[in-house]
């Protein structure tokens, strides 16, 4: 059982189906449970030469977040293999919707593909765009898929690193310190009412919606009861409105040496494991937040999560 | 039409609540009226109970406290009273008959220098008879009359809900405006963990996150059941942190030795928290009543 997880570098709309038509097929013809997403244009022109088979998604469905979109493609790929099908996917992101944090988390996604998938034998293809994107999400293509496929053959990227390091990568760019005006609150119990209140009132005044307030709730409490518990105080608190979205930042001056290999909180516990304890932890909180952004060094640790605000 | 009421503890019952209690479990009577009898004789209450009970019989008195009840009725602190003397009359048993003796109880006791009095009546007996719905109706009217005016007396009227038809539980929960419950197993104002007996589970009202974790645990350990799952209703918890989530999914099949957790009545917060990090997917947790779209 082999991942097939490449990038699919191409110029102009004839390469581009040149390539997809045939890796398409193929998994129809297996049978195989096969997914496109890309731009409306390619949907239709893929559509015109497929039949039923192939189910098309739109990019904003499909795209909607990177850590919810692994534990949803891996879902589908056990419930497929439950039935003997196996999963394709042809994903085309919308680099250009995003903003510069949400960039990183897409490719850091990329690499993750080929840890959280490494015992699977789904196939991804990966179409870049060579004359629309810019060279950083072209180099990044590079460095997060094994293989490249070039008209009919495959070729190794010299550029690919292992997702650990590409993940450390991403997170090499340290944050800005928080605005002198932020609110703060030190954190020193456990019973987090009194932050669950201070983080509702500023997103209310913001204008973050019911439910997603909710999440961050859960979300802000999780962090800070993990820094009280294994960080090193003074734990604190910071929250501060910043491009459009809200920022809660909890701190403390331990220096965390998580020992997954992916990065903190991005490998979804496999809850059907037999014997094995479900741990919800870090990558719940990413499950039901935007952005979490996770700096820690001799210096301390800082844990933000952006939720966006609405316009 | 909507019907307004007030559910509350049993310890939480004051001057002039006529409560009412449709028990579904002999433990459920047992911890309700146990608690109810055994506080108003610790205080130096006076308690009257109408009931076919012998005193040393009375529901909860033995089994939660050790107590037999028979020197306090002995001593006057306690009045047992069989319904065929607290209403019959000529062979038939007439409701008006029960208000004179709770008032000549009440009388006795405040002659006897008691600043409280306590009332319990168990009408289970009635309600499998013909007109026995009729029969209770009347005699809680009889009850009402006598204690909802009252500042000084407290009384429970309660019924074995197997015994009566969901209707007749129906109009006689709609004549009550207090429902009385067991005590809670843990409150502090913030997190309040009540046992439930339909389904068999716990009742979870307010927020729970890392300083409450351990009481938490400690109420699910003690609610663990061989006899059946355990349902946690959620209706009333407005936050629940992912840790408590985590022990509630750890300990699921150990804490009710394999027969698992049922959840009931998430918030749609909750329910939204829940289906994104995938929690009803967990071994042994099963997603129970209100649930859906919200």
């Amino acid at each position: 059982m082999t991942l097939d997880h490449f990038a699919l570098p191409y110029q102009g709309d004839d390469q581009f189906l040149g390539a997809a038509l045939p890796f398409l097929t193929e998994g129809a013809e297996r049978g195989d449970t096969v997914f496109v997403a890309t731009n409306p244009r390619k949907r239709a022109a893929l559509r015109a030469e497929l039949d039923g088979a192939v189910q098309f998604l739109d990019q904003g469905v499909f795209y909607e977040h990177p850590t919810r979109i692994v534990a949803k493609v891996l879902r589908q790929w056990q419930e497929g293999k439950a039935e003997g099908r196996g999963l394709r996917i042809l994903g085309e992101p919308h680099w250009e919707t995003w903003g510069k944090w949400e960039v990183l988390e897409w490719q850091r996604l990329e690499s993750l593909v080929n840890l959280v998938f490494a015992d699977t034998d789904a196939s991804f293809m990966c179409p870049y765009d060579l004359g629309a994107l810019p060279l950083p999400i072209l180099d990044a293509a590079r460095r997060t898929h094994p293989h490249s496929a070039h008209g009919r053959f495959r070729r190794a990227n010299p550029g690919y690193l292992e997702p650990g390091l590409f993940g450390a990568m991403c997170d090499r760019e340290p944050l800005a310190p928080a605005p002198a005006d932020s609110a703060a609150m030190p954190v020193f119990s456990p019973d987090m009412r009194d932050l669950r209140a201070l983080v509702a009132g500023h997103a209310r005044d913001l204008g973050v919606p019911g439910g997603t307030l909710h999440q961050l709730l859960v979300a802000v409490t999780e962090v800070a009861t993990n820094a009280l518990r294994h960080g090193t105080p003074p734990v604190v608190l910071r929250l501060w409105p910043e491009d459009g979205e809200l920022v809660c930042e909890v701190a403390d001056e331990g220096h965390w040496q998580p020992e997954d290999s992916a990065g903190p909180g991005h490998f979804p516990p496999n809850p059907e494991l037999p014997g094995e304890i479900p741990r919800l932890g870090l990558w719940a909180v990413r499950m039901l937040c935007d952005i979490v952004q996770v700096r820690t060094g001799p210096a301390g640790t800082r844990i933000r999560i952006r939720t966006p605000l609405c316009a | 039409m909507t019907h307004l009421y007030t559910q509350r503890s049993v310890g939480d019952l004051r001057a002039g609540d006529h409560a009412w209690l449709a028990f579904s479990h002999p433990d459920e009577q047992s911890r309700v009226l146990g608690d109810f009898v055994y506080a108003g004789l610790d205080a130096g209450e006076k308690v009257v109970c109408v009931t076919d009970a012998a005193p040393r019989h009375l529901p909860g008195l033995l089994s939660r406290y050790g107590i037999d009840a028979t020197p306090f009725a002995e001593a006057g602190h306690l009045a047992v009273i069989p319904w065929h003397l607290a209403c019959a009359k000529d062979g038939y048993s007439d409701p008006a008959l029960l208000a004179d003796t709770l008032e000549r109880e009440i009388a006795k006791a405040l002659d006897q220098r008691f600043q409280r009095v306590r009332i319990t009546a168990d009408m289970t007996w009635a309600a499998g008879l013909p007109g026995g719905d009729q029969f209770m109706l009347a005699c809680d009217n009889e009850v009402e009359a006598m204690i909802g005016p009252s500042t000084v007396a407290t009384g429970i009227c309660q019924v074995d809900r197997s015994a009566c038809t969901p209707e007749a539980i129906d109009v006689l929960q709609h004549h009550h405006e207090v429902l009385v419950e067991v005590n809670p197993e843990y409150d502090d104002g913030v997190l309040k963990i009540t046992r439930t007996f339909r389904p068999h589970g716990l009742k979870l009202e307010g927020e729970i996150d890392g300083a409450r974790h351990a009481a938490f645990t400690q109420t699910l350990t003690a609610v663990s059941d061989p006899r059946s799952e355990v349902h946690l209703d959620l209706n009333n918890l407005k936050f629940i942190d992912l840790g408590a989530l985590s022990l509630i999914g750890t300990h699921a099949l150990r804490l009710t030795r394999g027969n698992g957790l049922v959840l009931d009545n998430p918030t749609a917060e909750l329910q939204g928290v829940i289906d994104m990090v995938g929690f009803h997917r967990y071994p042994g947790i099963t997603r129970g009543q209100g649930w859906g779209a919200k």
